[in-house]
């Protein structure tokens, strides 16, 4: 039981280890500041809702033209916490100028908002209670996917990340507990995720586990949309807010895809109850590691914090999985087209393709002048005893040709012309060099080698 | 009892200062330490420090002059529940008027402090005058334990608020058990530099990372692996 424990980050650690020495005051600072974080974010190419307005005074609200608000639209206190003093908006009533309703269909007036407004700038909503701003943002619209499960709200996701590498995530939907905010202390779901592939596994509400939605779904096994991006879009946020320990918050929108919601310098610990893992043991994997770029810490993360299925390891490395015979494009000389099969074949190196099929593409002229040379040297026996140097220069006048390779093959060594094609194999476009030889006594006149196997995972059957 | 003081309460006796100021002086550290062990390592989170240690000396207080142990923990409890109701009921009472925070506090403060006073009158009129007995002062501090409360709710809700408010209630009570321990209180006339051990535990604590004792209940399932995916 305590070596489990162990595992385990208590708020005792999460306060001192992580937060203390990573979360410097300034950074908490920006934190809190709802429009600050917009600015620094939209700055460094996160996409965050887009601003309406911004109401800082009452003069502002004196001279504010209610009737350009568009038809949904959130209304905020700038330093509110816990969800408090958020109105969300989501259409203009019919036949009515400027009245719009909430989700529960009850009407907003602008008279209703000029009050709601007016609180907001004294403070009403406000952590200190001293006076704040209000802005006008764009409504997340919920992502068609997620429809079933939430309640009036839209589901988000949390992550932690450190050390630039997203830890451990959990998706959290709004229920009718927690009156349609993710607030997990007021009864919202929080759900687990696969990090390497964003789908969701363990479900919790007030910290225990619960299988199925209040309308009866099953929790697990949701797909999270564009998870690679979310992922990035955290470790993006972590370079720019200067929190060591952060909890990203993300949201999807239904037209614009994940959309960076907020930055939380004390991100809770039931997280680890939605993983049904400890965040201390994954921290600890990713303490001291120099992580450079942001893709290298998406890459991280999905391998290093995500689950065994096949699929999974093809979202986590980026890498597709092909097979040993794969049907392939080569695109040659103008544009030329030829679609065939290839043998996938890791114990190459060079990508190589028959003689004829080479002047399909547009290389007999290559080919023509290749082998005048090649056997005026008396072959390969000749062409031994040259330098690298003095062999190029030999071949220099070739038409197309790119370079010359030696290859060792079954019967004997020889020297081969290096053409430049584009390969199309399973969806991806490869550029490649490739070696042209004869290959008529094999059954596939091409063989797709290491140099050009690098974005792919090949299953052996 | 013993009257063996050490030279520092003999000094301080001399120069006027009375007995039970100096002992609860003295025990001061000792209440601060005990709830800084309750968040740390029990994992009891109560209204911060100065509201538990607060409450234990409002608990002492009335135990001294109402002259019995149990009628501290009596009168003490029932105040601070009546003070949670009412101050629940003028915050939803307030809700809707939207005011600022200080002024919204002000009103509520004020209907506690008169749904107290109503209450001491209520006790005398059913002759039962002992709470009334009672020096106001800690009563006082009773009443203003409403602010912590209230602003506990706002902030994070009532659920949040109430197990608090009965956390604190926890800690002052054991915390008040402790200071009325006679052993304890010899002990501390008789060795007053002892106290300064509490900086030393309170060093410890401040460096210890492991799981509060509330935090293994927490993640239990966690710990047990019960609920691990089948995979």
């Amino acid at each position: 039981m305590f070596s489990k424990s162990k595992n385990i980050l208590g708020m005792n650690a999460r306060n001192l280890i992580y937060i203390r020495p990573n979360n410097l005051k300034s950074a908490k600072k920006l934190a809190d500041d709802k429009l600050r974080c917009k600015r620094v974010l939209k700055k460094a190419k996160v996409p965050v809702p887009r601003l309406i307005k911004s109401i800082k005074t009452q003069e502002d609200l004196d001279n504010f033209d209610f009737s350009t608000l568009p038809n949904s639209f959130v209304l905020k206190p700038n330093f509110g916490f816990g969800g408090d003093g958020i109105m969300v908006v989501y259409g203009r009533k019919k036949g009515s100028e400027n009245v719009w309703v909430k989700a529960n269909r009850s009407p907003v007036t602008e008279d209703y908002l000029r009050t709601h407004i007016k609180n907001i700038l004294d403070g009403s909503f406000s952590r200190t209670g001293t006076s704040d701003v209000a802005f006008f943002e764009e409504r997340i619209k919920l992502y068609p996917g997620f429809k079933p499960y939430a309640f009036r709200g839209v589901p988000d996701i949390r992550i932690i990340v450190y050390n630039r590498v997203p830890v451990m995530a959990m998706m959290r939907i709004p229920t009718e507990a927690s009156g349609g905010t993710s607030n997990l202390h007021r009864g919202g779901i929080g759900i687990g995720i696969d990090m390497a592939t964003g789908v969701t596994t363990t479900a919790i509400q007030y910290d225990r586990v619960v299988e199925k939605s209040p309308r009866g779904l099953l929790l697990s096994g949701i797909k999270i949309p564009q998870w690679k991006d979310i992922l990035e879009l955290a470790i993006k946020a972590q370079n720019v807010s200067g929190l060591g320990y952060l909890g990203a918050d993300i949201a999807i929108d239904r037209e614009n895809g994940p959309v960076f919601m907020e930055l939380n310098a004390r991100p809770g610990l039931s997280i680890q109850v939605a993983n049904q893992e400890g965040l201390l043991a994954r921290l600890n994997r990713v303490e001291g590691l120099k992580i450079k770029t942001v893709r290298r810490g998406v890459a991280l993360s999905q391998n290093l914090f995500g689950g065994e299925i096949e699929e999974e390891i093809e979202g986590l490395s980026g890498k597709r999985i092909i097979g040993t015979v794969e049907k392939i494009k080569i695109i040659g000389r103008n544009k030329k087209e030829i679609k065939i099969e290839a043998k996938v074949d890791t114990g190459a190196g060079f990508t190589s393709i028959d003689l004829d099929l080479a002047k399909e593409l547009g290389f007999s002229e290559t080919m023509e002048e290749y082998e005048r040379i090649y056997s005026e040297q008396g072959e390969w026996k000749e062409l031994e005893n040259l330098s690298v140097k003095e062999r190029g220069l030999l071949f220099k006048k070739v038409p197309y040709l790119v370079d010359t390779a030696i290859i060792n093959s079954s019967h004997g060594t020889s020297y081969r012309p290096v053409v430049r094609v584009k390969i199309i194999m399973d969806k991806k476009v490869i550029p490649a060099r490739i070696t042209i030889i004869d290959r008529q006594h094999l059954k596939y006149p091409v063989i797709i080698g290491r140099r050009n196997l690098k974005q792919f995972l090949v299953e052996v059957k | 009892m013993s009257t063996e003081y050490s030279q520092l309460v003999n000094v301080a006796l001399a120069y006027g200062v009375p007995l039970n100021t100096v002992t609860l002086i003295l025990m001061l550290p000792i209440v601060v330490t005990i709830i800084t062990f309750f968040r740390q390592v029990i994992g009891i989170k109560a209204f911060g420090i100065y509201t538990p240690a607060m409450i234990t000396f409002a608990f002492f207080s009335i135990g001294v002059q109402a002259g019995d142990f149990s009628k501290g923990i009596k009168y003490g409890t029932s105040i601070f529940i009546m003070v949670i109701l009412i101050g629940t009921l003028s915050r939803i009472l307030m809700k809707r008027f939207r005011l600022l925070y200080l002024p919204r506090m002000a009103i509520v403060i004020t209907l506690v402090a008169l749904a107290t006073l109503a209450v001491l009158m209520i006790g005398g009129f059913f002759k039962r005058t002992g709470l009334a007995g009672v020096e106001i002062f800690p009563i006082l501090i009773m009443i203003t334990l409403v602010e912590k409360f209230v602003s506990t709710q706002i902030e994070k809700g009532s659920r949040i608020a109430i197990i608090l408010s009965l956390e604190t209630l926890i800690i002052s009570l054991i915390s008040y058990s402790i200071i009325r321990w006679q052993p304890l209180i010899s002990f501390v006339q008789q060795y007053p530099w002892t106290i300064l051990l509490t900086i030393l535990i309170n060093i410890f604590l401040g460096h210890w990372t492991g799981l509060r004792l509330m935090e293994y209940f927490r993640f239990k399932d966690l710990i047990s692996g019960k609920n691990v995916l089948k995979k």
